[in-house]
């Protein structure tokens, strides 16, 4: 079996000495950031980037993707324990997980909220290792219009998976591709956009624009509802579920794997359905939905399930198409582009052992999770008691030696400031910022193919309906858009979005 | 949502759209002076000024119609603004990064913790300065000697 041959590979170069203490470091260091409140994933990474310069590319990837779970279930620690999610996909988690907490059973949501991590993080690694091959072979065949047109497939999910008005993602969306022009034209060299500033004749670095918009905009959004903090007084409790309540949790935790791994593919952002998705379910099926809400293990279980499974498969387009379906994944292609890897159909190809070690760390990062949260859960607590007044100006101070360390250029901090005003105008108006920098992601990458495929073609833009991969796919993204503006599906949107 | 504008009077109907879609207008013009130079191209040869343009006028488009609706569907407030934290956020952030090069971690450090805390009526000032010493001597022991970043920690004193 070929899959068990690289699976192999893989674990010899993740299980060496340094690979797995490197792995350990990266879910740390990731959980310690992620748990702080209003600091989620996006900034966790940003934030810690330059922690990975210093290694070889192979034991730099393993130690972000360590960095990247552990980033995920701090913001899940930090939903249950005091109500504050992290990141979209944690809101579900706190709803039925921060009620358990506050019945006295925060343990237990947290136990079972890591195990049924592990078990999704398992599935889905497995789920990654057989579709890379498949899929890197038909991202071989792609040429620059079809890539072209999965991009656009990608926006139009987003645009329906984004919170809010269908407009308003729209235009965030436009606003971030006309951002990722900003920078010299790759053609012929020219500067655009540029106000003549030499800092932004490389474009907008994607870590900066990510860090102010998520990063301190959070701090500023914080300072103006101040400690609406409810930080879990009763105890912890045991950390390991009962064999009945593992029972309870199991079905839940394979459907939400099933829709985290399925949704996660998607280019565009799937995964952050996934738990909304999952909650939906398992209170629609369950005998008494009345529980949920109140503390209903199935509501931790299930979400947390396809939280992490979507958030691993999401790297399937990027290792086998090189597309970064969200922003995580866009600051691993900047993380990866420092190291010298593009990332796309040839790295599989190219370095076996980087692409291997790096899906046989997930699953060794997935289970260090395991092993080092819940003996740690009580240092989490004790930081998570550290009052805001305090905590702000710490995560100020690390997000500015994170963004300046990258290039080691304090222009980068200037810049970020900015677009941590622009990420609170935003809020105040109503913008979300997660469409704007998927449209950014996608932006250069959109272009160049555009490009490519239009010289192709001799300017004949029939070459996008006319092939017939291409075709199918820009037809799949016109239905989805009509979808999402119908009124009916409007309004399903809506609840789904509402956790109701 | 409803509740708010359904107590407004007037032809604003949504304030914090309008607001919205102003602004975005205002980036899309914005970006069309900036490339007005850029040469456009044809279809077949692309030149560098052609998405650029193409997307500023599109998301023109898309704010209008925002614009409109903000006149037609009711929505939201806009609510205040907090220059404090404003100020004092973005303030440390900046201080920083003009402090890093010529002074180093060991002084841009405690600096930007310090503005920092003048944000927060919470703050206490001695409190938020033994915080910022000891939150840098861990940064310098993490950052510096445990991951070796080529930060400068106090090229003043002692050379880098």
């Amino acid at each position: 079996m070929d899959i068990i041959q690289n699976l192999g590979l893989g674990f010899s170069v993740a299980l060496t000495f340094q690979n797995a203490a490197l792995c350990f470091i990266g879910c740390l260091v990731g959980t310690m950031i992620g748990v702080l409140p209003g600091v989620g994933p996006i900034a966790t990474i940003a934030m810690l980037l330059p922690l990975t310069f210093k290694v070889d590319p192979t034991g730099a990837l393993i130690m972000l993707a360590g960095i990247y779970y552990g980033a995920q279930y701090g913001g899940s620690t930090t939903a249950i324990l005091i109500n504050i999610p992290g990141e979209a996909t944690s809101v579900v988690t706190a709803l039925d997980g921060h009620m358990m907490a506050k019945n006295g059973r925060a343990g237990v949501a947290l136990g079972m909220a890591a195990i049924g991590s592990f078990i999704a993080g398992t599935i889905a690694t497995l789920v990654i290792a057989l579709l890379g091959k498949p899929l890197t072979a038909m991202a071989l065949i792609f040429g620059p219009a079809e890539y072209f047109s999965l991009m656009v497939l990608g926006l139009a999910l987003a645009v329906a998976l984004a919170r809010g008005s269908v407009l308003k993602a729209i235009l965030m969306i436009v606003l971030g591709i006309l951002l990722s022009t900003v920078g010299t034209d790759l053609e012929t060299g020219e500067e655009r956009l540029t106000l003549g500033l030499q800092d932004l004749s490389d474009g907008i670095d994607f870590a900066v624009l990510a860090m102010g918009v998520f990063g301190l905009a959070e701090i500023l959004k914080n300072l103006e509802n101040p400690e609406a903090r409810d930080v879990v007084k009763s105890k912890i409790g045991r950390l390991l579920p009962s064999m009945a309540e593992f029972r309870q949790s199991l079905a839940p935790i394979l459907r939400g794997t099933s829709l985290g791994s399925i949704l996660g593919i998607l280019p565009g952002n799937g995964a952050v359905l996934a738990p909304f998705a999952s909650y939906t379910i398992e209170k629609k099926i369950a005998k008494d939905p009345s529980r949920f809400g109140k503390g209903a293990i199935e509501g931790v279980a299930g979400p947390e399930a396809a939280n992490n499974a979507g958030a691993q498969t999401a790297f399937i387009p990027l290792l086998t198409l090189g597309i970064p379906p969200n922003a995580v994944m866009a600051l691993m292609v900047g993380a990866m582009t420092i190291h010298g890897i593009i990332p796309g159909p040839l790295v599989m190809t190219k370095s076996p052992d980087l692409f291997w070690g790096m899906i046989a760390s997930m699953w060794i990062g997935n289970l260090m999770l395991v092993i080092i949260n819940l003996p740690l859960i009580g240092i989490w607590v004790k930081l998570l008691q550290v009052p805001y007044r305090l905590m702000y100006p710490a995560i100020l101070l690390f997000c500015a030696i994170g963004i300046y360390s990258i290039n080691n250029n304090p222009s980068d901090v200037f810049f970020t400031a900015f677009f941590g005003l622009v990420g609170y105008v935003f809020y105040k108006f109503g913008l979300e910022p997660a469409p704007m920098l998927l449209g950014y992601v996608l932006g250069k990458l959109m272009e160049q193919k555009l490009r490519q495929a239009l010289t192709l073609s001799r300017g004949d833009f029939m070459t996008f309906i006319e092939r017939p991969v291409s075709g199918v796919l820009l037809f799949i993204a016109l239905v989805i858009i009509v979808l999402a503006l119908l009124p009916s599906m409007r309004k399903e949107r809506e609840q789904v979005f509402a956790g109701d | 949502m409803a509740e708010d504008g359904e107590r407004r009077q007037g032809a604003i109907k949504s304030p914090q759209d309008l607001a919205a879609s102003l602004f975005l207008l205002g980036i899309a013009v914005l970006a069309l002076w900036l490339g007005r130079d850029l040469s456009t191209g044809t279809l077949r040869q692309m030149g560098p000024g052609m998405l650029p343009k193409a997307l500023a006028v599109l998301l023109a488009g898309l704010a209008v119609v925002l614009l409109i609706d903000a006149f037609k569907e009711a929505g939201e407030e806009l609510a205040a603004w907090s220059p404090r934290a404003i100020i004092f956020v973005l303030g440390a952030f900046c201080a920083f990064g003009f402090a890093v090069r010529p002074l180093g971690l060991s002084v841009a450090g405690p600096l930007a913790v310090i503005i920092a805390g003048f944000a927060s009526n919470e703050t206490k000032f001695v409190e938020t300065l033994i915080f910022g010493l000891v939150m840098t001597a861990f940064c310098v022991g993490l950052f510096k000697f445990a991951l070796g970043l080529p930060i400068p920690l106090a090229p003043w004193l002692i050379g880098y």
